[in-house]
């Protein structure tokens, strides 16, 4: 009797799983996941353009193609993508590892979002944020960026990757793009809507699971923002070259410390000479 | 006065014929183990040449020993303070290729190998890693190979010696060579025992062996470095130092160490010294260079028929046993009474004590002219026709001149006997060949008496002492060259249990209880 009750018991569970993995389909998922930080379908233009009707005014070669690799196709020199590239702040829409099959299903679900199709229009979540910045606080926003508060998930802080020019802060990382002016090249809604579902894979792959909560993103859009507005006062503590120089300056005088430790020190074999003229078989 | 006993050793380097017998008896017993394969702690050297390790004299490379320093003597490569610093990575380490890498050969190849065009060949592979490899080094590599540029010419003792008395010592006809058989001095200021961090190596108070505890080493190898003679060796496999324990198991049941009692040549003598460990510090801080060093060295070492002495000895608790083996020590004639034998490089400050008598034969022959066309046509026409016009020459109209024109020079000789003072090698040979000049007139006769006595008194040796000098150099039996004192284990153990604790259950017994009881 017990085993039987177990059995059901797995058997209604393989049921639910199923029924819920199936209960969205596959486009509408990636879209959600990927796209939807940077596009939206009938609500305005985002970072990307509106996708609404994208089907219609794109081949689908064209599509499949600029999914895969946007650069490839703005570099191969095609009017279309260069038009675009230029329109939108030459922000480079990130590669994405998509089948075939898989951006058939997006295009089927922007498809059928579209003012044509049955759907209504998607926008981005984190549009749904309010557009104002009403109770931020741009100085957790700093700390966040730097570090010097954790990210509620644990994810790493921007400043890893990212750089903004800011007395208050040491140079970020170089891994990724300065933001300093990143509130005026895509605005609060971009910059909300990328925070809170990154499109781009490497950032995507360090957050995946980690998703910033809400006040955190508005913390950090708030600090990018006042970041942006003073740039011009800042002397900013980049270093540049001069950061690498006392790099390679610092790493000449560790040399010379530990050579200098280490000629007292005996090196090798006394017999090296003479086996350097043996002759080797093996 | 604080009179202590040490097992001391001395070498006749005349007599030894560069066999290895001794370093194969040693290995067999002590050193045939995973992780000493490459230890040899007695090796013989042939010399000039650069020894095993290389160049294990060279203190430049190895840093091994003492060094002054302001009235005292510190280490040169360990210590306390450098010793604490480098504790971590140690420097001076010699590395196994300074040894060598121990090999075997694939033997079963041979026996297991199936018919074949060609016949089958044993490869050799290393005892470290398993794997074939190509040998590049052995423990004796230079042995015989006087001359070679490799190793003779790269021979730490021919510093001071000019670069023509240098090239002289390497002339093809005049080459000349002798073997080195070393094993730990069992030093009276043992370097090893001052740089353990661990406190792991100590010598023995009733003979002075110096000993590495295997449960408190700590594998900092701070000895390898410190011995200046390099007979201290890490063990890979145990992750222990190891070093010659001067056969102490046969010691102590009255029998020679291994390599002494498997001598061929009889070149070794073992037996006790009396010396005063209060003089050891005044000795090296007193000393101003290294060659009075080399000669107060044998002031720490005591008459043992001196009854101030004795009575000092009693007093210290040394047994009546080992004054009495003092006594009869071949040692204390050889070093003491006659002053032919001298400590190898005693400059590093070490004491040691295992003496060598310095060879006389590659000084003593030199070589004349000679006019053999009136021998050689005396010789069957497909006999080996010896057309060489020079004589292998042991004349001795001038007496002591053949010292000085010695094919091995003194300096050379010095350098690695008496700290680089020639006198005091040259008063050693000078007594040897006045010994062999003395028994020259005794058994061949071609020497007149009143010339053979005039080299007596030269030298200050009494006909006693001479034929005392002989007896033990050439006749002596195994009781003459081993004078062992017992250990004494007995009082050990009753300082550690009551022996009557186990009287009474000796005999023998059942594994089963017998029928009727007990």
């Amino acid at each position: 009797m017990k085993i039987q009750f177990f059995n059901r018991i797995f058997v209604l569970s393989i049921l639910i799983g199923w029924n819920f993995s199936f209960a969205q389909d596959e486009g509408e998922t990636l879209f959600k996941q990927v796209c939807v930080a940077c596009h939206t379908i009938n609500q305005g233009k985002l970072v990307g353009p509106d996708l609404a009707d994208v089907h219609t005014r794109r081949s689908e070669e064209w599509l499949l193609k600029f999914i895969k690799s946007s650069q490839s196709v703005v570099n191969s020199g095609d009017p279309v993508a260069t038009v675009l590239f230029e329109e939108f702040n030459k922000i480079p829409m990130p590669d994405n590892n998509f089948t075939d099959d898989q951006i058939r299903k997006i295009i089927a679900y922007i498809a059928s979002n579209s003012p044509g199709g049955p759907g209504a229009g998607v926008a981005p979540e984190a549009s749904e944020l309010p557009p104002d910045l009403e109770g931020a606080d741009e100085r957790n926003g700093e700390k966040l960026f730097t570090g010097a508060e954790r990210l509620a998930s644990g994810g790493p802080s921007c400043i890893t990757c990212h750089n903004v020019k800011n007395d208050n802060l040491i140079t970020g990382g170089v891994l990724a793009v300065d933001l300093t002016e990143v509130y005026t090249r895509i605005g609060i809604a971009g910059v909300q809507a990328i925070l809170g579902s990154p499109p781009f894979p490497a950032m995507r792959e360090a957050y995946s699971g980690k998703s910033l909560e809400v006040d955190e993103i508005k913390d950090l859009t708030a600090f990018l923002k006042l970041a942006d507005e003073i740039k011009k006062t800042q002397e900013g503590t980049n270093y540049g070259m001069t950061l690498l120089f006392s790099g390679f300056g610092g790493a000449f005088v560790l040399l010379l410390l530990f050579g200098g430790l280490l000629t007292r020190t005996k090196r090798g074999s006394v017999n090296q000479e003479i086996y350097a003229r043996q002759i080797k078989s093996i | 006065m604080d009179v202590r006993a040490q097992v001391s050793m001395v070498f006749h380097l005349d007599k030894c014929i560069g066999c290895h017998t001794c370093s194969v008896a040693c290995k067999n017993i002590w050193t045939d183990r995973k992780g000493a394969e490459y230890m040899w702690w007695n090796n013989v050297e042939t010399k000039p040449g650069t020894g095993y390790p290389t160049k294990w004299e060279d203190q430049d490379i190895y840093k091994g020993g003492w060094e002054r320093n302001n009235g005292s003597m510190k280490l040169k490569g360990a210590g306390k303070l450098r010793g604490l610093v480098n504790i971590f990575h140690n420097p001076h380490l010699p590395v196994i290729d300074d040894y060598y890498e121990p090999f075997t050969y694939k033997y079963l190849d041979l026996i297991e190998s199936p018919a074949m065009d060609d016949q089958p060949t044993a490869r050799p592979v290393s005892l470290i890693t398993g794997k074939p490899i190509d040998i590049k080094m052995g423990p004796n590599w230079d042995d015989d190979l006087s001359g070679t540029p490799d190793y003779a010419r790269n021979d730490p003792n021919l510093e001071g010696l000019s670069a023509a008395e240098q090239e002289a010592m390497f002339q093809l006809e005049r080459m000349a060579f002798f073997y080195l058989p070393r094993i730990c001095n069992h030093c009276l200021n043992p370097a090893c025992v001052a740089s353990c961090p661990s406190g792991a190596i100590y010598k023995r108070g009733e003979d002075g062996v110096v000993l590495i505890n295997q449960k408190v080493c700590r594998a900092w190898r701070m000895c390898v470095t410190a011995c200046p003679y390099k007979k201290s060796y890490f063990n890979w496999g145990t992750g222990k130092s190891e070093k010659c324990i001067l056969c102490y198991p046969r010691i102590e049941s009255g029998q020679a160490p291994a390599c002494m009692h498997s001598c061929v040549g009889r070149i070794r003598y073992l037996g006790v010294m009396l010396y005063d460990a209060d003089k050891i510090e005044s000795a090296l801080t007193g000393s101003k260079n290294d060659q009075e060093l080399a000669l107060r060295q044998r002031d720490i070492l005591l008459d043992p028929n001196d009854p101030v002495v004795i009575q000092a000895a009693k007093e210290n608790g040394v047994p009546d046993s080992t004054i009495k083996a003092a006594q009869d020590s071949p040692i204390y004639k050889f070093v003491k009474e006659w002053g032919l034998a001298m400590p190898l490089h005693a400059e590093y400050g070490t004491l040691p004590m295992l003496f060598y008598v310095p060879p006389l034969l590659p000084v003593m022959a030199s070589l004349s002219d000679v006019n053999n066309d009136e021998q050689a046509e005396k010789m069957d026409p497909i006999a080996k026709y010896w057309n060489d016009n020079w004589l292998y020459d042991t004349s001795t109209d001038e007496l002591w001149a053949t010292i000085d024109k010695a094919r091995m020079p003194l300096k050379y000789l010095a350098n690695m006997f008496s700290a680089g003072d020639e006198s005091v090698i040259k008063e050693a040979l000078k007594k040897l060949m006045a010994v062999r000049i003395y028994r020259r007139w005794k058994t061949v006769g071609d020497i007149d008496e009143s010339k053979a006595m005039a080299v007596l008194e030269d030298v200050g040796l009494t006909t006693e002492a001479v034929e005392g000098i002989f007896y033990l150099t050439s006749l002596a039996k195994f009781d003459d060259r081993f004078v062992i004192p017992p250990a004494h284990r007995e009082q050990a153990i009753e300082m550690l249990e009551f022996t009557g604790d186990t009287k009474g259950s000796t005999g023998f017994g059942f594994k089963e209880k017998p029928l009727r009881g007990w």
